[in-house]
């Protein structure tokens, strides 16, 4: 009996097919290729950079680009293009540490709340609703002025109103996902709560998390750089670009580059995070698997 | 038996990232008025793809009719502007999808998804539209049709849908239907029901039926002549009665032993047909069927295959079938 | 239907009781009272404060007297502004940030729809890559940022808008610009999305078959679908416009709620920031319940819940 099975098409893991739409996605490696550029610089720059972030020079205020200072200079004498690199930091290390927090706190909580289901269910859900009744940015400032305090209250702050979305999420995803077939023939094997939740159900919501998390991280920088623009953000004289935007806002008519440059530098990178964002959920979407 | 409509040399093509599928390749088949002709094959082997070329319903790009011509009624479908098939669409030849479930709107109530193609290709007015949407109902089987029409989808059950469906494919009574796996998505009991509602409608209305199915027992019932297809094209094709009990294929005898069969004994093992369903974008050279044949030679591995008659009316391309 | 409705009143109005609550509690978490100035008060002058504004009280007791008078619309005092009511200066905002909101959502709609619908319909054309990139860069770009961006070229360097205050035209194009960017990028990916979806759907299928036109086609049987999801995020975009306004009033120097918002909570003006805040969520959930109404109307498959 002749059997040669007529070959099918190359082996495609859901990992692997999702990369190599990534990959293709131009927008979404531009988009990449920035973030890293601006981490890298973020870095670099304040180490090699002749000036410090909160070097006062009394005699050179309000310098336009020059070759002294690249991008000019602020109210104080304070080297523009210094400061504008180490913001890149405080505004990358917000946006990621964040996502930290929303994953401690959102990820077991929408996990519980979709696999348990019922009351647990029920009580999470009415706590979401609440939440989502607050208007984000209000409860982040509210929250924020009874932290005070340091940097890290800012990511707690920020962090403490973003969970919910996560948590809302992974429980939607494990809703539909406990039906499915698999998971029954894994429980009739004999597989616990705990056991299914991690093996089974969490490594497939997976992709949506990863978009939301992705999205996210401009979102924390967006409520920091609002934060800081009404004042009670990052303290000065660190360097956010949230405050260099309000710093600059003051001084729109006698030096007008002072806000364009930050201003900039949050769109740019903001966008840079949504094209990521976007190429993600395209190359982790199912229905466009092959 | 007049011809009423005739598929001749069908190529449709789709433009993928992967390369061009070649979804149906020289496909060529006819139905006479009154008659009831039957496209089986496998899932993925173009039966859908050709019967939605014929009322050009591929959305193009990706997809692209390469070749061929549809003649209905002395005029080639192929060659028609995007009105004028429009105007042939729903009124002369009418389809009945698979999905029951899927295939109705669900924001509009059923009564407006009846009285549109009534209104259009009939040109009948309100009142008029909704009499006969009502009769159409009743005429499928579904009760209290008054009351049901204002009915949403979503207040009908699966078995109901395809009723549903089948009323508005004939109520421009067409002289053509096309049902497109009209049992697949159905219950076992409702699909006898559903069938033999179609089988009855049709002789009355003398309407010409092309049924895709991979349902081999629908065939033998309800078919007078059967198309195999398999990897796009035709493979064989004749009476159904002639197919059924001489098949001149091994793709067509595989098909046939696989089903099981209350006149054998119960523990007579079914025999699948091994091996995958080719790849249509770069398929085998020569007879697509021959990595899984257990026939095949040499001269299966090259060439183009013809579709020859192996017996009055039984045509079949496959060339150790010549022989006999 | 009636039912689902009242259902959801009584919803909202215990969401805005746990959020008065809340609210309420963090008001008097917040450490240094609402007395702190930079030169500090005597002892005895905040006391004396304390007693008149019913700050010594146990908390339930202050609570409930707030809950009292906010049932009379009496939203308390404004710690800052000692002479006015809460109620008095939220209502004096109110018309500028209602109508900044309004005219907001209006440009969001009327350019975001069909804006998303062209880019459907004509999918991979020129029309399709811009509104893509458009959408895309306007959602990213945070409204304040492409408020004081605007602010640059209009007023700064072209000299042609004032870059704040209240008045006519001129003071509200660009702040509702400014607001609406978001939204409508947004509306317009989404409104995209969903066309693409329901006409790739089987009963568009269905409805070609019939020999419908394609007019016919799009309008009556598309439209609708698509419309639903595109309901779904309104009810967050009209949040948005809410709380997106507190930041861009302040970049625009309009004196509205969320102006007032920014300031209470620079001041310590616990009254305000309280006002401020319910009516703010009490704005979100009649914004949402309207939504939720809406859906029933449109989508069919929910009124029988």
């Amino acid at each position: 009996m002749a059997v040669a099975a007529e070959s099918a098409r190359p082996h495609h893991t859901l990992w692997g097919d999702a990369f190599v739409r990534l990959r293709r996605n131009r927008l979404a490696v531009a988009g990449a290729i920035i973030i890293i550029s601006l981490a890298l610089a973020s870095i670099i720059v304040p180490l090699v950079s002749p000036y410090e972030f909160d070097e006062q020079n009394l005699n050179a205020i309000l310098e336009g680009p020059s070759h002294a200072h690249l991008l000019g200079t602020d109210g104080l004498g304070r080297d523009v293009f210094t400061r504008l690199f180490y913001g890149a930091r405080t505004s990358l290390a917000v946006g990621i540490f964040v996502q930290f927090i929303v994953l401690a706190i959102g990820l077991p909580i929408g996990a519980l709340a979709g696999y348990a289901g019922g009351r647990v269910d029920n009580l999470l859900m009415r706590f979401v609703d609440v939440m989502f009744a607050f208007p984000d940015l209000l409860l982040i400032i509210l929250i924020r002025a009874i932290l005070g305090g340091s940097i890290y209250m800012i990511f707690l702050a920020i962090g403490l109103v973003a969970w919910v979305n996560l948590a809302r999420l992974i429980r939607g995803q494990i809703l539909s996902l406990k039906q499915r077939d698999f998971i029954t023939a894994a429980r009739a094997m004999g597989g616990s709560g705990p056991y299914i939740t991690l093996r089974h159900l969490l490594p497939n919501s997976l992709g949506p998390v990863i978009v939301l998390v992705t999205f996210g991280i401009p979102r924390a920088i967006f409520a920091e750089a609002a934060l800081s623009y009404i004042g009670i953000g990052i303290k000065p004289p660190t360097p956010s670009w949230g405050t260099m935007i309000q710093d600059g806002y003051n001084n729109i008519f006698g030096a007008p580059y002072l806000v364009l440059f930050p201003a900039i530098a949050v769109g740019i990178l903001m966008l840079a995070f949504t094209f990521l964002g976007d190429g993600l959920r395209d190359a982790l979407d199912p229905r466009e698997r092959r | 038996m007049s011809t009423v409509l005739q598929v001749s040399d069908l190529s449709t093509h789709f433009h993928t990232q992967d390369g061009v599928v070649k979804a149906v390749e020289h496909v060529s088949y006819e139905v006479a008025k009154g008659e009831v002709i039957a496209l089986v094959g496998e899932s993925g082997c173009g039966k859908t793809v050709s019967a939605l070329s014929i009322v050009r319903l591929i959305q193009e790009p990706p997809g692209r009719i390469v070749s061929g011509q549809v003649i209905f009624n002395g005029t080639d479908l192929l060659k028609l502007s995007r009105q004028a098939v429009r105007k042939v669409r729903g009124s002369e030849i009418a389809m009945i999808f698979q999905e029951p479930m899927t295939s109705l709107n669900p924001v509009l109530t059923i009564r407006r998804q009846m009285t549109e193609a009534l209104e259009i290709h009939r040109g009948m007015k309100r009142q008029e539209a909704l009499d006969e949407a009502i009769r159409l109902l009743e005429r499928v089987g579904i009760t209290q049709a008054e009351r049901r029409i204002k009915d949403y989808p979503h207040n009908f059950s699966g078995g109901m849908r395809q009723r549903v469906m089948m009323a508005m494919a004939i109520s421009c009574q067409p002289q053509v239907i096309i049902a497109d796996e009209p049992t697949t998505a159905v219950d076992v009991t409702i699909q006898a029901q559903l069938l033999e509602m179609l089988h009855n409608i049709t002789k009355d209305l003398d309407t010409a039926v092309i049924l895709i199915t991979h349902n081999l027992g629908i065939v033998a019932r309800y078919a007078r002549r059967v198309y195999v297809m398999y990897a796009g094209r035709i493979v064989e094709h004749g009476l159904a009665q002639a197919v059924y009990h001489d098949p001149r294929h091994p793709y067509t005898e595989g098909l046939l032993c696989s089903v099981p069969r209350l006149d054998e004994p119960r523990c007579v093992r079914l025999v699948p047909i091994e091996g995958q369903p080719p790849d249509l974008i770069a398929p085998p050279l020569g007879c697509q069927f021959h990595p899984r044949c257990s026939q095949a030679q040499d001269q299966c591995r090259e060439g183009t295959l013809e579709l020859v008659e192996v017996a009055p009316g039984h045509y079949s391309s496959c060339r150790m079938a010549r022989k006999e | 239907m009636l039912k689902y409705s009242i259902r959801r009143l009584f919803w909202i109005v215990l969401v805005l009781f746990v959020v008065a609550f809340i609210t309420f509690s963090l008001m008097h978490l917040v450490p240094g009272g609402p007395w702190d100035r930079e030169k500090a008060l005597a002892p005895q002058v905040i006391e004396n404060l304390n007693k008149k504004y019913g700050l010594d009280k146990p908390f339930y007791e202050q609570f409930g007297d707030y809950l009292w008078n906010l049932l009379h619309g009496d939203l308390g005092v404004s710690y800052r502004y000692q002479d006015r009511g809460v109620t008095e200066i939220i209502l004096e905002g109110l018309p500028k940030t209602a109508t900044l909101g309004g005219i907001a959502f209006l440009i969001a709609i009327l350019i975001g729809i069909p804006l998303g619908m062209a880019a459907a319909l004509k999918q991979n054309s020129i029309i399709d890559y811009m509104s893509v990139f458009f959408s895309t860069l306007f959602a990213s770009i945070p409204g304040f940022v492409l408020g004081i961006l605007l602010i640059l070229l209009f007023s700064v360097t072209l000299h042609l808008l004032p870059t704040g205050g209240w008045g006519g035209f001129d003071h509200i194009i660009m702040p509702a610009f400014a607001l609406a960017a978001l939204p409508a990028a947004y509306i317009a990916r989404v409104t995209r999305a969903s066309m693409l979806d329901v006409l790739r759907q089987d009963y568009i299928r269905t409805a070609r078959a019939k020999g419908l036109s394609e007019r016919v086609v799009l309008v009556r049987h598309t439209l609708r679908n698509a419309m639903i999801p595109v309901l779904t995020v309104t009810g967050p975009e009209l949040a948005y416009l809410i709380t997106g306004s507190v930041i861009i009033e302040s970049v625009f120097s309009i004196p509205g709620i969320g102006r007032l918002f920014v300031q209470g909570v620079q001041q310590r003006d616990y009254g305000l920031i309280m006002g401020a805040t319910l009516f703010y969520a009490f704005a979100i959930a009649l914004a949402n319940y309207v939504v939720d109404v809406l859906y029933g109307v449109v989508d069919p498959r929910i009124r029988y819940e």
